[in-house]
């Protein structure tokens, strides 16, 4: 059988994706993921004043800014081993967990969905409901998606001014505190969102829903009719029905760096865990989490478009310069992240999963990682985001009076390195900086999607996109709908990092 | 029914983000109400497999009309003036944006990135990028200053970082309706980008009596210490409100003037640069003489429940 290539052209995620793969007859039998765009923030940020980093790096990524301010900020204050009132810390959380569940909505239901109302599924049994909930732009609940994630970030703007882009978290705290009028009117955007919830994405109670916790008692659930009709009854039966529960494996490591920080503990000197979700990384073979060690964190660039260096360089001593080299075998704008030596997985799912969500689990060890689940991960984490927010609010009501901010002394950020790491919707990001004689003479980002769309590094090892779609049957080679499943249920966000565009049907014979 | 074709350059989707947060009128109520028809966008096309190039042939073969262009995004010319830091199917971005913009009735640039350059076009420029007509406050960027669009028009530059989603949703409507667009000297609807960003700060009482505050998280205005351009800015930021809810400003964060050309400014973004006591950047069109008399006397004049900070902003 002839082996060919195929460029694929992949929108509908965040920026827009080309995904190189080589098929052998209708199996693809290699995979490489091609970044096409390339910013410059790090270099835009050398020389530059230590808190401008507030205001560009939220710039990287129009879809999860308020996770890069909140990095950002936290990397300035281990520099400078501030105080944070649990206050500030509290808002943070809230704002971050509000940017998360409009970054979920919009990801299964602008970005994921539509697929499923293919003309290749027009026979499937479920596809009228299909198609009555996903169409893009008319079905019932891509609208109702839309404005519930407008309504949800409303909570950021009622403490930040403005979602996206803005820079409410400065180091030593937030510009704002939460009064009484604040938190009623918070407390409403939450109430308002977990009805809408409850209504239309899982037809039941957030409690019953949170509480399931094995295979056995999820699929009794899903019988329910309400359960069946739900939004994500209706993803789940569909995606099961075209088989999407056995495709899209991927890598066997899932890394979360913990979300959101404990008000009390996010303290100097910051040698504890300090999130409110665990922080590890799941080891799918075994079934066991295993610490978190940012040290481990490295950056290859053997396949990228990068001044070349030898292994991997963790980000205090990592580089960014550009050297465009076509027509060789580097392939990307896009550096490749490792954890130690290995190609690990971040997102809902990982951050569930290591956390220790036993519904997903239960179902990681049933049927291991496939794009069904992927997809799920996010749909069932807005619950669990809506369920903390709630919690937090409450917290966060003890806290009002108590101090916001606490300004750093003269000369904070003279010297010195920091960094800090947060769950965005996507992931783990962290933000890297050096300060020499008062300006920033480093700064290096590793967002989400440079784990996840990464590719081959210095062992030749793929990143996890590219082994998540390598042996998949294509049905056809000519629309190539089930790259577009496994992929977009990874929830690519590559304006963070890259920027994929791809053509259409360019086939190379003979590669 | 006027086509549209949205296309993502030197990007980071911020201004997608915030037409998705547009809710009067929304982006699926244009659609539905039949204003827009959607050729393509990167978040909300159907469209499979190579959808973009086949609507992209059809522009360039004059097969499909367009009638309205908009770019999200820094238009990149490096490396080395190749565009490939940034490209569709092995070709520049730029080439093809050129290209486009030839066909259309109008080119709306959305954000300050393809209006002036922006955040990726600061020093030192990495990417080598600009605006679509402007390169900061220099007619003249990705297009010519003399260029116009098939209708006659310049680029049209709906500014901000990102744009307010409002000023996206409406300038739409207004285009597809054949409406009135006055335009400012820099190319922008005067409608959206006819009022300060002070206009409706409800830290104007302190500024007013010249209270203003040395650290963030206080209730004063931030013009003096904290860098805030708000009395220099043209945005509706404070009299549509983000969001429905708030501003930047009114939350205590400086506004960082990301509807203007020199956005961002070089230096650190939280400190007013001054001459003595006084910002160099003055309220739009003041003189710095009667300016330092009225602060004065505002100073003067200010009552003590304000100087207490009593007011909640």
């Amino acid at each position: 059988m002839a082996r060919t290539t195929l460029n694929i052209d992949l929108n509908r995620v965040e920026g827009d994706l080309e995904f190189q793969v080589d098929l052998d007859g209708r199996t693809v039998v290699d995979a490489r993921c091609v970044g096409t765009l390339f910013r410059g923030f790090e270099q835009l940020l050398i020389g530059r004043a230590p808190r401008d980093g507030l205001v560009i790096t939220p710039r990287v990524c129009g879809i999860c800014g308020t996770a890069h301010l909140y990095a950002a900020a936290l990397a300035l204050e281990r520099l400078a081993s501030l105080p944070v009132p649990p206050h500030a810390t509290l808002i943070r959380n809230l704002c971050l967990m509000a940017e998360n569940v409009q970054s979920d909505l919009r990801q299964s239901f602008l970005f994921f969905t539509p697929d499923l109302v293919h003309p290749r599924y027009a026979s499937q049994p479920l596809f009228a409901d299909i198609d009555g909930a996903f169409a893009p732009m008319r079905g019932h609940m891509v609208r109702a998606a839309l404005a519930a994630s407008r309504k949800i970030v409303q909570l950021v703007a009622l403490f930040g001014g403005q979602w996206p882009h803005s820079s409410y978290m400065l180091p030593g705290g937030v510009v704002r505190g939460a009064n009484a009028r604040d938190l009623i009117e918070s407390q409403d955007i939450v109430d308002q969102s977990i009805a809408w919830y409850e209504a239309e994405v899982i037809g039941d109670t957030l409690e019953t829903w949170l509480s399931l916790d094995s295979v056995d008692a999820f699929f009794a659930w899903l019988e329910a009719p309400g359960h069946a009709a739900s939004a994500i009854g209706l993803l789940t039966r569909f995606a099961r029905a075209i088989g999407l529960h056995r495709t899209g494996g991927g890598s066997r490591h899932f890394l979360s760096s913990g979300a959101w920080h404990d008000p009390a503990r996010w303290q100097p000197p910051y040698g504890d865990p300090v999130s409110l979700l665990a922080a590890g990384i799941y080891d799918a073979d075994r079934g066991l989490r295993e610490p978190f060690d940012p040290q481990q964190i490295n950056e290859h660039v053997r396949h990228s478009w990068y001044r070349p260096y030898p292994g991997g360089r963790h980000p205090y001593i990592g580089e960014t310069v550009p050297d465009y080299q076509p027509d060789t075998d580097r392939y990307t704008w896009a550096k490749a992240p490792r954890y130690g030596d290995r190609v690990v997985e971040t997102g809902p799912l990982a951050e569930l999963l290591v956390d220790g969500d036993l519904l997903l689990r239960a179902l990681l060890a049933s049927e291991g990682a496939n794009t069904w689940l992927r997809q799920f991960a996010p749909l069932r984490r807005t619950g669990l985001t809506l369920h903390l927010m709630r919690q937090q609010l409450n917290d966060l009501a003890g806290q009002i009076g108590s101090p916001h901010y606490l300004p750093p002394p003269d000369n904070a950020f003279s010297g010195g390195e920091g960094f800090g790491l947060v769950q965005a919707a996507r992931g783990s990001l962290g933000h890297w900086i050096q300060v020499a004689d008062g300006r920033i003479s480093r700064y290096q980002i590793v967002t989400p999607t440079a784990w996840n769309a990464s590719p081959r590094d210095s062992a030749g090892r793929h990143g996890p996109w590219e082994q998540s779609v390598i042996g998949l049957e294509l049905a056809d080679p000519a629309d190539p709908i089930e790259i577009g499943h496994v992929v977009r249920a990874h929830d690519p966000c590559l304006v963070c990092t890259v920027h994929f565009v791809g053509s259409g049907q360019r086939h190379r014979y003979g590669v | 029914m006027a086509t549209l074709l949205w296309l993502q350059t030197g990007a980071c989707s911020g201004d997608t983000m915030s037409l998705l947060c547009a809710d009067s009128p929304s982006i699926e109520n244009l659609v539905r109400k039949g204003s827009i028809e959607i050729l393509w966008h990167p978040s909300l096309s159907a469209s499979t497999t190579g959808g973009l190039g086949e609507i992209i042939a059809a522009i360039e073969a004059g097969r499909q009309s367009l009638d309205i262009l908009c770019i999200e995004g820094s238009l990149i010319t490096g490396p080395y003036g190749t565009g490939m830091f940034d490209s569709y199917r092995g070709r520049a971005k730029i080439h093809i944006v050129e290209a486009l913009a030839r066909h259309a009735g109008c080119v709306l640039a959305v954000g300050t990135c393809s209006a002036f350059g922006g955040i990726p076009a600061a020093p030192p420029n990495p990417t080598d990028c600009t605006g679509l007509q402007w390169d900061h406050d220099r007619p003249g960027g990705l297009l010519a200053p003399e260029w116009r669009s098939r209708t006659g028009l310049p680029v049209i530059n709906l500014a901000g970082c990102p744009t307010h989603p409002a000023t996206i949703t409406r300038s739409l409507a207004m285009i597809a309706h054949a409406l009135p667009m006055e335009l400012d000297a820099l190319n922008r609807p005067r409608l959206f980008y006819g009022t300060m960003v002070h206009q409706g700060c409800t830290r104007n009482e302190y500024h007013e009596y010249n209270v203003e505050e040395t650290q963030p998280g206080g209730r004063g205005c931030m013009y003096f210490n904290l860098g805030c351009q708000g009395p220099g800015t043209l945005a509706t930021c404070n009299s549509e409100l983000w969001n429905g809810r708030s501003s930047k400003t009114r939350a205590g964060v400086p506004c960082f003037g990301c509807t203007s050309p020199g956005f961002p400014k070089d230096g650190d973004l939280f400190r007013t640069d001054k001459i003595g006591a006084v910002p160099v950047h003055l309220p739009l069109g003041v003189s710095r003489g009667h300016y330092m008399a009225y602060k004065n006397l505002a100073g003067a004049a200010a009552p003590q429940r304000v100087k207490d900070r009593e007011m909640e902003p």
